[in-house]
């Protein structure tokens, strides 16, 4: 009786009801401009709402998070820049919609998914966060190592018709990302006795340059692009189309979840993960992946959504933040008084069941306000060429400053973009670029700590075989790879063959 | 169309009107120095001072512990400075980016760095020639007891256990750091050069993962702050064995004292990270002690006590010579320590410590 009556606190109370309202709504357009980001807007927030209530403003925080998760998707779709790294996957298939004209279809849907993957995830958390945090704590630093794999698996997903030249963006993207101060032992790497470059590259930066910055150029030096006029009328996707991707979106939103418990891997990695998994799994797409597949934006968008409700898993039932949004929450309820840790659920209830709750109203709002605004967002993309693409750099130059404040990631946005221009104009792929920086930290830090704890390197291989969660790991890579061969396509063309000669 | 062109021409007027404030602001400051004679004249500038907002650069991130503390001080002090504060955070190099920043920045006062212990050990690691030496502290606004904690199933009830199996089979031990420079590889190197004790070292890339390998059982140890890991202690989800300082803490009565077992640590203690805003050396005095002033009446605020007793910060609230002895102290007797055990090659005097 009394969960219900903590439920019922906030949708009871109109204020209440109108902050978490308000989040959604400017979050969303702080999430499509790339270079602000939930954790900026949130800390912001933060000192906002320093002499306020406590529920207040934690339900003001909510709602922004949810909005901004689901923001990236819009400048993904629209302008093939995401907002935030979780929108990467999106953009794949987004922007090929879009420039079918099927812009309004693809936020349709985009909303339509991020909504079921934020209700899979507080499902989740409401009804499972012990459990789910007491999976999470056996990731051992192997595992993130063989997750890391896995996301490297992708670059043959998102690469162009050439392996070769989605590896070679890769590879640059991976030598990019060991640039900076080592974090383990604070050695200098590629940095020339250059202060500002200690920090290396922000993989944020690297993406707003490489698909931003890029793509604008792209576009100034091809002559007589027509902006693509728009279709309208279905927007709001129908049931049965919601119906007809459930068990893809109800997949994509647990792996979700459970990638955005981990407090080493969040939204981003979760989103890339499940776009792969979805290319490979779906057979038979309506049309094919990385030309406008519905499939590929269900996938990442349940799954970016549904690792909000995986984030708060740690930070309510361990105190540790499941990624750097919450990290930024424990500070402000610390500040509010209250003592984010493992005593949280039995000691304040009410927090407990307040988070759940106005994560609930949140995602109701983002129905109304995601499928409200289509129209108008879909005008962008009709603006002409000569206004919108310098906005578009303006704005990018603008975002990759507003990260750290940083003159220095100006510079580095502005050379990526260059950088992207020569990629796209010589039909390399540079998703696998932003992969690479991406991953770098995930596999070269957990390669070194899988080192450390086991002695050795064939220590650290022995371990995979002593953990149940590491063999799976590294069973599921196994057969990702495998079916990747051409022994493996043979064998099944030939075998399909004769399925189909006895069916005869 | 005709509606872009008109929202594109509100927004130059916008532009243009936040430039012709910013402009207008010397000439105001300029105007104001004439008015006041010659003898006086350097005393109008202290008075006048600040004449327009002054920025605070946070060494971490957002949602940190360094940030969580220098918000509300800045929320408060800006009502006795009279000027807005904008908090900025500029993260990486281990706070060294913010570090260096502030220091490229005009000595004036208007450019505040809001930091944590780390400048401290810069020179010794080579990350950047800078330390706060290099700077005047405004205010020291307090430090942290830290402890040394095991996974609630671990074999070690005390610190001596631990640390006889340490030295009896060394580098089987796990310690989960935050790479080098961070609170558990300088505590470690403490231990290291009072018992002889080694540890194998696994850093993490956050306190929160260091601690998260703990309580997972991956790492045998870790060393915390107590802000952080409180909760964890009292649901059990992990356990503090000893605490490196010389006094007890209310809600952690039952844990030793590391004195206790190795009274030798007396020498080092007390010792902790702390928390302090500095400006660039070569900054006006009169400035200076405007700034001190009102962050010190910032941080006596009642609000502000508060926010310092639910992170579980020891209040310092230090200015001036003290606040000066206190970081040169700090540092000599970390370097003594580090150099001790082995952990960094140059001396303190190599260092110009001493």
């Amino acid at each position: 009786m009394s969960v219900l009556q903590y439920l019922l606190v906030p949708i009871m109370d109109i204020h209440l009801l109108i902050l978490v309202s308000i989040g959604v709504l400017s979050g969303i357009y702080i999430g499509a401009i790339p270079g602000l980001s939930g954790t900026m807007a949130v800390s912001l927030l933060v000192s906002f709402t320093f002499g306020w209530e406590t529920n207040p403003a934690i339900a003001l925080m909510l709602g922004v998070f949810v909005g901004v998760v689901y923001g990236g998707s819009r400048s993904a779709v629209l302008l093939n820049i995401p907002g935030a790294p979780a929108a990467v996957a999106t953009a794949l298939d987004g922007y090929p919609m879009a420039l079918k004209g099927e812009a309004g279809r693809a936020m349709g849907i985009a909303t339509s998914q991020s909504v079921v993957g934020t209700l899979i995830g507080i499902v989740v958390l409401a009804c499972f966060a012990p459990l789910v945090s007491k999976l999470a704590l056996k990731f051992t630093s192997v595992d993130y190592l063989l997750l890391g794999v896995m996301g490297m698996m992708m670059v043959g997903s998102i690469g162009s018709k050439s392996i070769f030249r989605g590896l070679t963006t890769a590879a640059i993207g991976v030598l990019l990302g060991t640039i900076g101060m080592d974090s383990m032992t604070a050695a200098h790497r590629f940095t020339f006795g250059v202060t500002y470059l200690l920090p290396g590259v922000n993989y944020v930066v690297a993406m707003i340059g490489l698909f931003g910055i890029a793509e604008a150029l792209v576009q100034i030096t091809t002559k007589d692009i027509q902006p693509i006029k728009q279709k309208i009328d279905k927007i709001v996707p129908s049931l049965d189309v919601v119906k007809k991707y459930m068990p893809l979106t109800v997949r994509s939103s647990i792996v979700g979840v459970l990638v955005g418990a981990l407090p080493g891997a969040g939204g981003d990695i979760a989103a890339l993960l499940t776009y792969d998994q979805a290319k490979r799994t779906v057979k038979n797409p309506e049309v094919p992946f990385g030309e406008g597949a519905v499939e590929g934006l269900v996938a990442p968008e349940a799954a970016n959504n549904a690792a909000i409700g995986g984030a708060f898993i740690p930070m309510l039932t361990l105190g540790i933040p499941g990624d750097a949004v919450t990290a930024v929450m424990i500070g402000a309820l610390t500040i509010h008084g209250l003592k984010p840790g493992p005593n949280m659920m039995t000691a304040s209830p009410d927090m407990f069941y307040l988070i759940v709750s106005c994560l609930f109203i949140a995602s109701i709002a983002l129905v109304f306000f995601g499928m409200t605004g289509i129209k108008i967002f879909t005008k962008i993309v009709e603006i002409p060429k000569g206004i919108l693409l310098p906005i578009i750099i303006i704005l990018s130059v603008v975002g990759s400053y507003a990260i750290n404040n940083s003159l220095f990631d100006m510079f580095w946005a502005i050379g990526f973009g260059v950088l992207g221009y020569f990629f796209k104009r010589y039909d390399y792929p540079v998703a696998p670029c932003v992969l690479g920086i991406i991953l770098t930290k995930l596999l070269e830090e957990n390669y070194r700590r899988g080192i450390l704890l086991n002695k050795s390197v064939s220590g650290l291989i022995l371990s995979i075989f002593h953990s149940p969660i590491s063999f799976s790991l590294f069973a599921l890579i196994v057969v990702m790879f495998g079916t990747q061969t051409k022994t493996y396509k043979k064998w099944k063309a030939a075998r399909d063959a004769k399925a189909d000669v006895k069916a005869v | 169309m005709k509606k872009i062109m008109i929202l594109g021409l509100i927004f130059i007027m916008i532009f243009a009107a936040g430039c012709s404030k910013k402009a207008e602001e010397p000439v105001a400051a300029a105007s104001n120095e004439l008015v006041a004679n010659a003898q006086e004249k350097t005393q109008a500038a202290d008075d006048a001072f600040p004449t327009k907002n002054i920025s605070g650069i946070v060494q971490w991130g957002a949602g940190g512990g360094t940030d969580s503390l220098m918000r509300p001080l800045a929320t408060l002090a800006e009502k006795h400075i009279g000027q807005s504060i904008v908090v900025e955070n500029k993260t990486g190099g281990t706070g060294s980016i913010a570090t260096q920043y502030v220091h490229d920045a005009a000595a004036d006062g208007y450019t505040l760095l809001m930091g944590a212990e780390n400048p401290q050990l810069y020179t010794m690691l080579d990350i950047i020639n800078l330390t706060y030496k290099d700077f005047e502290p405004v205010i020291i606004i307090g430090d942290e007891t830290v402890g040394i904690t095991v996974g609630k199933n671990s074999k070690y009830a005390t610190l001596t256990e631990l640390i006889d199996a340490a030295k009896a089979n060394p580098g089987t031990i796990t310690l989960a750091t935050t790479g080098k420079g961070g609170l558990p590889w300088s505590v470690a190197s403490y231990i290291t050069a009072v018992t002889g004790a080694t540890f194998n070292q696994v850093p993490y890339d956050s306190d929160a993962s260091a601690r998260t390998a703990v309580i997972s059982g991956e790492c045998d140890l870790t060393v915390a702050k107590i802000q952080s890991g409180l909760e964890s202690h009292l649901s059990g989800d992990w356990k503090y064995i000893s605490l490196f300082s010389k006094n007890k803490i209310e809600k952690l009565e039952e844990v030793s004292l590391i004195t206790d077992d190795y009274p030798d640590f007396d020498q080092f203690l007390p010792w902790g990270p702390f928390y302090g805003v500095f400006v660039n050396a070569g900054t006006d005095q009169a400035v200076i002690d405007k700034l001190s002033e009102s962050f010190m009446a910032a941080f006596e605020d009642s609000s502000y006590q508060e926010i310092l007793a639910s992170f579980n910060i020891n209040p310092l609230g230090i200015k001036g010579e003290e606040a000066k002895t206190y970081l040169k102290n700090w540092q000599l007797n970390t370097a003594e320590a580090l150099y001790k055990s082995g952990s960094i090659t140059k001396s303190p005097e190599e260092l110009g410590l001493k």
